[in-house]
């Protein structure tokens, strides 16, 4: 399952990113989010864009410590494992993964198959979709 | 403590100093946030006689408690000032993303004071703050200011801006955010332009703390999914305001032809269906879940909206039937940073002074090529805008017509009329800052509902029980259009704060605050002979529709008002009673 972001859909509210900073680090905090949506007017358009992990796991090939492991199709990260090199935020295609405060990767597990960005959006903006 | 960052800004623009102080913990437990602290540190820091367009007078931005967490519909931030228009209290809230990013960035207040000697704006990104000229600024309009400052500090900034109504003053100026959101009433602009303070610049990286982040999801979850996304709210989505025209016409509530009609014969061109035809998108506040901004598009002119407010008070009520042209206006009143209610409501009087031979304006109903022209003429009070810059009430002590200037304490009526609805007309006359849609709304039991709208019968409880249940919902913050009950919030509230807090508090709370609000004005010297409304109401027939030959008898609404005064434990000159202010702390 990979979540799917639908922009027509979107009316900006980020209640996924408050969703997800508050599951995973216990604190309501976008910048900790796991995915990042922006709803913005740009010369007089409403535009809405997403960065959503799509488990292309680049991450997972740039890891020389295998703190970060692809395993029954979801990511999974071992916080003892990681040294803090940041190959991974290079590697990743979209930005999407980034460090918290912590400089540890807020990586994206699709919280096991239930993602509360999904279950949180309020008009089907984020929604999961069958791979392949 | 949990769900507030415990710090305020303070930022002088006489001296320059910016500092921080901790929020007053006692003042948010009694006062909670939003509309209500704010009110409290206005009440006491700015006493009886202070003008409101001196440097003696505070701008307050206040989040709530709710602000950036997971509680939905908790992204508006409340300004609270005393009011140019009648030195009484003063606030607003407006949507978009500032409230989350004054909040993440630290602080639960920012406390404006002083006045510049020259253009600035206050830029807050984190801990560092700091006041940057602002000659480059002055004088563009809102979307213009708010683009260019993005350029210099990035999207994603929020950015809180006056156009050229609030730097020349126009009592009715507001301020925009995010584009196309509003803190629309009662002239928060020209406060902010007295200061000579151009925009605010805010990015925040920072986390709100709940004291059990989980539980508070939980909580949150069930009363969002079961009470939030269900039909009660969900028209916010679906319609937005604009669903109310054909509600109002059908009621013979809707303003037309400054309010000589409740029905407005074209109302089918300016009702949501023709709305949603020119819709391009919909848009919500940062926590929003409804949705409620239909992003909308007719020839160059864009919006948010037009909200019902508009749509009734600058629409129907000035005679204009064409959707396009009040998009235009709409735009205009944005861009010029006006609010889009007064300017309607002035316009609509003037144009019933010219057309009765009373003076000639030289506008006449349903002029819509005159009409959008006006908002910039008025923010630059260049000829006709020089006059009808003095709002309704100003104008009619000029020239004439004050038993049709419809207004109350100098604030022009929104889009219901009380001839059709008695307990809007108690609504009106007792809102802390004029008449207004924001301090009780009983237009949704007593016209759209099941109430029997012309009797005063059971108004006075239910205008004074929607007030608390108002003053606790904007304090916390929660959107207006979240119909939900005081059980949700407390429960709600109780997640957040790690300690329980029970509906009947929250009601309390909002009572405490709206007395408060009383006692900020009757400081200023506001009684009884202030709560009235124009002599139309009593006087002059609504003369279409369902509501045709009705008026609001001035003997009914005394009635009415004095059974008010009574069940709030206020003297019959409105002023509460020292037993009533004992009971809620207030003494």
């Amino acid at each position: 399952m990979q979540i799917k972001y639908l922009p027509e859909k979107c009316i900006g509210c980020r209640l996924c990113e408050m969703a997800c900073s508050g599951v995973k680090e216990g604190v309501f905090n976008p910048s900790l989010a796991r995915l990042q949506v922006a709803s913005r007017y740009k010369a007089y358009k409403l535009v809405n864009e997403a960065k959503i992990c799509d488990s292309c796991q680049s991450c997972v090939r740039a890891c020389s410590t295998g703190a970060i492991k692809f395993e029954e199709g979801r990511l999974v990260f071992v916080k003892d494992d990681c040294v803090k090199c940041g190959a991974c935020f290079e590697a990743c295609p979209t930005g999407v993964l980034r460090p918290g405060g912590d400089e540890f990767p807020l990586l994206c597990d699709g919280c096991q198959g239930d993602p509360y960005c999904v279950k949180w959006c309020p008009h089907g903006a984020l929604i999961l979709e069958e791979v392949g | 403590m949990a769900g507030y960052q415990d710090l305020v800004l303070r930022v002088n623009l006489t001296t320059g100093k910016v500092a921080t102080e901790s929020l007053n913990k006692e003042w948010a437990r009694d006062f909670l946030g939003g509309k209500g602290l704010g009110i409290k540190y206005l009440y006491e820091e700015v006493g009886p006689g202070v003008e409101a367009l001196s440097p003696e007078n505070k701008l307050i931005f206040m989040t709530g408690p709710f602000t950036g967490t997971i509680v939905p519909c908790s992204g508006k931030l409340g300004i609270i000032t005393k009011s140019p228009l009648n030195g009484y209290i003063l606030d607003c809230s407006i949507g978009g993303s500032a409230a989350v990013e004054i909040k993440r960035a630290g602080y639960d207040a920012v406390i404006v004071e002083g006045k510049s000697d020259y253009p600035v704006y206050l830029l807050i990104e984190d801990g560092q703050v700091e006041l940057k000229e602002a000659g480059d600024y002055w004088g563009l309009c809102c979307h213009d200011t708010e683009e260019k400052l993005k350029k210099v500090y990035g999207d994603d900034y929020s950015v809180l801006s006056i156009g050229p109504a609030g730097e020349n003053l126009v009592a009715y100026a507001c301020i925009t955010s995010d584009l196309y959101r509003q803190a629309g009433r009662g002239g928060v602009g020209a406060v902010m332009g007295s200061k000579m303070l151009k925009a605010v610049v805010v990015k925040g990286t920072g986390a709100v703390r709940a004291a059990d982040a989980k539980k508070l999801m939980d909580v949150t979850y069930n009363a969002y999914k079961n009470d939030l996304l269900t039909d009660t709210n969900l028209w916010a989505y679906t319609d937005g305001t604009p669903m109310i025209v054909e509600l109002s016409q059908t009621t013979g509530i809707l303003p037309t032809r400054n309010f000589q009609q409740g029905t407005f014969d074209q109302f089918a061109n300016i009702k949501s269906e023709a709305v949603a035809a020119a819709r391009e998108a919909k848009k919500g506040c940062v926590s929003c879940g409804l949705g409620c901004g239909n992003f909308t598009r007719v020839g160059e002119a864009v919006v948010e909206g037009p909200e019902y407010e508009t749509l009734s008070i600058a629409g129907s009520n000035c005679g204009i039937n064409d959707l396009g042209a009040i998009v235009k206006f709409n735009a205009n009143c944005d861009a010029f940073g006006l609010d889009t209610i007064s300017a309607g409501g002035t316009i609509a009087f003037a144009m019933e002074m010219t057309e009765k031979g009373i003076y000639d304006f030289g506008i006449r109903f349903g002029d819509a090529d005159k009409y959008v022209e006006l908002p910039e003429l008025i923010a630059k009070r260049e000829g006709l805008g020089a006059e009808l810059a003095l709002g309704a009430k100003k104008l009619a002590e000029k020239y004439g017509g004050i038993e049709f200037a419809m207004q109350v304490k100098g604030l022009e009526f929104p889009g219901y009329d009380p001839r059709g609805a008695w307990g809007m007309g108690l609504a009106y006359a007792t809102a802390p800052r004029g008449a207004c849609h924001m301090s009780a709304w009983p237009v949704a039991d007593e016209a759209y509902g099941e109430g029997n709208p012309f009797t005063i019968e059971g108004k006075a409880e239910m205008v004074k029980d929607l007030q608390h249940y108002n003053a606790a919902k904007f304090s916390l913050i929660l959107c207006d259009f979240w119909a939900l009950s005081f059980d949700i919030m407390a429960e709600m509230l109780s997640a957040l704060l790690g300690e329980e807090v029970t509906a009947q508090s929250l009601e309390q709370a909002g009572e405490r605050i709206f007395n408060l609000a009383r006692l900020f004005n009757t400081r200023e010297g506001l009684s009884a002979k202030d709560d009235v409304l124009p002599a139309r109401i009593h006087r002059h027939p609504l003369a279409t529709g369902s509501t045709e030959g009705k008026t609001l008898p001035e003997e009914e609404f005394i009635k009415m008002l004095l059974e008010y005064y009574s069940i709030r434990g206020w003297d019959n000159n409105g002023v509460p009673s020292g037993e009533k202010l004992q009971e809620l702390g207030l003494r």
